[in-house]
């Protein structure tokens, strides 16, 4: 309770909370985004390295544990024990470790995740306020269960896979396959899932001094994410369809992608408002295009025929699109209220004004490449109010081990034992 | 399926929120407070243009459907009137659990009547465009000085503090602007595939729960209250993985890779054409092993002994052919008895379900009770998508304090303005003929 009255940062809201990530790159995010509110991530790693230090792309040589930017980019701020957490001597020194943690977090395949709960079971009943987080593949019961699942195929059964690709050809038959929309999306549902039920918990906790348990499905978590696609099913019988960087929907829409001078694919588009007509009206007059929208002429054309009006329209706006550089359509149609953007590059943002005035990437020091990287990472950030943010790069295999096995109580010795038997 | 109803304990028990979102990003987080307990009250106006969008999203309840009569009570799919703000779908879906109610910002009475709700309220949550707030002398500067203890959440494209502060944007603009368009497609010279569905409009919901849940405990532990600036395009940048890191270090720039799986050795890894309109099963071979295991249920097919495809090295070099191979294997194949066949092989393979597959066939979604039956005063009992974990103690209930999908428009007007804020019933006929409620 006195955490926060101890606290100087009000903002870092999860101070002196500790919690144990034990398992796979299913966890990693949830657990980073509690450690960017200030708790003390410990993950407990087996002798080889977490799985998620297997996975590229790798800063120098692959398949390095020490290489990998997923695992560093997943991972700031935690703390890194090797513990070979299967092993019958390891039980005590969990039972330690989580006689001081808030949290702990499961993740990975089912038959890991199953094997692993019934010590933790025994655990919570000796700290009843220990929450207990699973993150699964497709949760801890049901029929799909012990069904293998990657990124990809999670992303397939979710159903985000349906509704994002290209257009349909011209026959309206679609030659491309649906897409799996960047990567880890399916991780990144999931560990956002699990970080709100965590924090639901972490409040209920404060209520009733009561822990529980938490058992998230990456597959329900992709489920959540196909906006109108299961409504309109449900309601009307209609199945949406998967469009070019536009909403499924059950029939399809206009194109919306067009070019700048510099090549660079714009998010530009019209909604039916007379606003937004004369919006793009002052921007054709900008770029020196000659247009008869608001003319008499034009008006007539609407009247007679919408559809020639649109296409009017569109061919209009990709001319003038197609006139300046893309920062400086940006900019202009964003001076005329057009919700317009570019399709930038992730790393464009880098060196962008408006990150760089809120501070949204986060500067973390790497000591041994000698040099800095900046991360995003700073959300919502005034200081003052609860916002993620990170300062430490992730930990080396293994860093952390003697500090936080001493500091939970484990004796000089014990730790020379367990080192013996290859146990941490 | 379940009612919806917790039968545990409410982690937001206590909890009173002021709604004055709209669209999906504002939604969304309030949706999820009120899944944990809040009491979410949501504040719209009767003007045409002042109702909330999703309202008149397409499609609507089937004009058969009543109150006592929706999809859960047997009633069928079907034609629904356009423009009945009371009776569409997408709305039903994003807002169930919350209270309605009508309020006019325009009209003093009705700014008067709202600082009175912000004084006994724990939250207040807004999408509007930027500056709108102020405009009407409700921004979290004058709503603290009523209430010190107030959580102000505002959530906009771009961030309210920053550059480009005035910028308009809806969830896709955010989207292109942040890189995760780019992300998503075929490699280049294809153009960007982008979205389906709006990322952050979503994403920026799940940010805002975690925060306002933070700051929620926070409040209750000290009495502090603040101000949340969410910015739609900064969530976009959590979500960008690790390409802006690799791209410091080797200077090149980002690429897209379709389905295929660049940062491991795993090959093929995509979607694959099955029987069937537009039918695809996804897979990946993580293994030797499992590259084996499909030989075996490829029958040992002659392209597939190729001793180019021999090694996860050799597979990846020529992808492209193993691809166009596989293919030939999967076009004439049932998807679902494919999955289940290279499932039982140890393979991770999936059919890319459509929706009529994710809500009719979907045995794990049905048995874990993921859609959630939820009653509506008009159009009766539809299913509502519900929340994706299970918790002990304090379970999600996606009906919240209401037990309904979403509100009518100013459907709680008598229990908000009569119970909750304490009004006579002359103040609120009164208000009423003014235009304020």
């Amino acid at each position: 309770m006195s955490d926060l009255n101890h606290n100087g940062n009000l903002g870092s809201s999860l101070a002196n909370f500790t919690i144990l990530e034990i398992g796979n790159q299913l966890g990693d995010y949830a657990a980073l985004l509690l450690a960017g509110l200030g708790a003390e991530v410990i993950k407990l790693e087996p002798r080889d390295g977490a799985e998620s230090r297997r996975i590229g792309p790798f800063a120098t040589v692959s398949n390095d544990s020490e290489q990998s930017i997923f695992f560093w980019r997943y991972n700031l701020n935690k703390k890194s024990v090797t513990l070979d957490v299967d092993h019958a001597d390891a039980q005590p020194v969990l039972a330690a470790l989580a006689a001081k943690a808030d949290i702990v977090l499961l993740s990975g395949e089912f038959e890991t995740v199953e094997r692993r709960l019934p010590l933790w079971r025994k655990i919570a009943e000796d700290n009843p306020r220990l929450i207990v987080c699973t993150i699964t593949p497709f949760g801890l019961d049901g029929p799909y269960r012990a069904l293998k699942a990657t990124d990809l195929v999670q992303m397939a059964l979710g159903g985000i896979m349906a509704v994002c690709g290209y257009d349909p050809a011209d026959d309206g038959v679609y030659d491309t396959p649906p897409i799996a929309p960047a990567m880890w999306h399916s991780y990144h549902l999931g560990g956002e899932y699990a970080a709100i039920a965590m924090m639901a918990a972490i409040n209920f906790r404060e209520l009733s001094g009561e822990g529980q348990f938490i058992d998230v499905s990456v597959h329900e978590a992709v489920n959540t994410c196909t906006e109108v696609a299961i409504p309109t099913y449900v309601y009307s019988g209609q199945v949406v369809k998967r469009q070019t960087a536009r909403h499924a929907a059950p029939s399809v829409t206009h194109v919306r992608l067009s070019q700048s001078a510099d090549g660079v694919f714009m998010l530009a588009g019209l909604s039916p408002f007379e606003r937004e007509m004369r919006a793009l009206a002052e921007l054709a007059d900008q770029v020196g295009i000659g247009h008869v929208l608001g003319t008499p002429e034009f008006a007539q054309l609407e009247k007679e025929d919408r559809v020639a009006a649109a296409i009017y329209r569109n061919d209009l706006l990709e001319e003038v699109v197609g006139s300046r550089s893309a920062d400086e359509i940006f900019k202009r149609a964003q001076s005329v209220g057009l919700a317009w953007s570019p399709i930038r590059r992730p790393e464009e943002n880098l060196d962008d004004p408006h990150f760089a005035a809120r501070g949204s990437f986060a500067t973390i020091n790497h000591p041994e490449l000698g040099r800095d990287l900046r991360y995003p990472g700073t959300v919502a950030s005034d200081g003052q109010s609860p916002h993620f943010s990170y300062t430490r790069r992730a930990p080396r295999l293994g860093e952390h081990t003697d500090e936080v096995l001493l500091r939970a109580g484990v004796s000089d010795t014990t730790l020379a034992s367990l080192r013996k038997t290859n146990v941490i | 399926m379940s009612n919806g109803q917790a039968k545990g304990g409410r982690a937001l028990e206590g909890v009173t929120v002021i709604d004055l979102t709209w669209l999906q990003v504002g939604p969304q987080a309030t949706r999820l407070l009120a899944t944990f307990g809040a009491q979410v009250i949501r504040i719209e106006w009767r003007e045409r243009k002042a109702i909330d969008f999703i309202r008149y999203t397409p499609p609507f309840a089937p004009d058969h459907a009543r109150a006592d009569g929706g999809r859960s009570q047997g009633v069928t799919q079907g034609h629904g009137t356009r423009n009945n703000f009371d009776r569409g779908a997408y709305f039903n879906n994003t807002n169930p659990g919350k209270y309605g109610i009508t309020l006019n910002l325009n009209h003093p009475k009705g700014r008067d009547l709202l600082r009175r709700m912000v004084r006994d309220a724990n939250a207040i949550c807004e999408n509007f465009s930027p500056g709108q707030m102020d405009k009407w002398n409700l921004g979290y500067e004058e709503l603290r000085k009523i209430n010190p203890r107030i959580i102000y959440m505002q959530t906009t494209g771009v961030g309210k503090a920053g550059v480009y502060k005035d910028y308009v944007s809806y969830g896709p603009t955010a989207q292109a602007f942040s890189g995760l368009t780019f992300l998503s497609g075929l490699p280049e010279p294809h153009p960007p595939a982008g979205w389906g569905y709006s990322y952050l409009d979503h994403s920026p919901g799940y940010f805002g729960a975690i925060l306002l849940m933070a700051a929620i405990r926070r409040q209750r532990l000290s009495g502090a209250g603040c101000y949340i600036d969410m910015s739609q395009s900064e969530t976009g940048l959590m979500l960008s993985g690790t390409s802006v890191i690799e791209h410091q270090l080797t200077g090149k720039p980002t690429a897209r890779y379709g389905n295929r799986m660049p940062f491991r050795d795993w090959s093929p890894h995509g979607a694959y054409r099955c029987a069937g309109d537009d039918n695809w099963i996804a897979l990946s071979i993580q293994s030797d092993e499992q590259w084996r295991a499909l030989i075996e249920e490829m029958s040992s097919v002659e392209w597939a002994l190729d001793r180019r495809f021999a090694s996860a090295a050799g597979r990846k070099q020529n992808e492209d052919e193993l691809d166009e191979n596989l293919t030939t294997f999967t076009i004439g194949r049932d998807r679902y008895d494919l999955m289940n066949r290279l499932q039982a092989r140890g393979i991770p393979a999936g059919v890319v379900q459509k929706a009529p597959d994710r809500f009719d066939l979907d045995p794990q979604l049905r048995a874990r009770g993921y859609y959630v039956d939820l009653p509506h005063s008009e159009i009766g009992t539809w299913p509502v998508e519900g929340f994706p974990a299970k918790l002990s103690r304090s379970p999600a209930s996606v009906g919240g304090p209401t037990g309904r999908a979403a509100p009518k428009l100013g459907e709680d007007n008598d229990f908000v303005y009569g119970k909750l804020v304490g009004l006579s019933a002359a103040e609120m006929a009164s208000l009423a003929e003014d235009g304020v409620i």
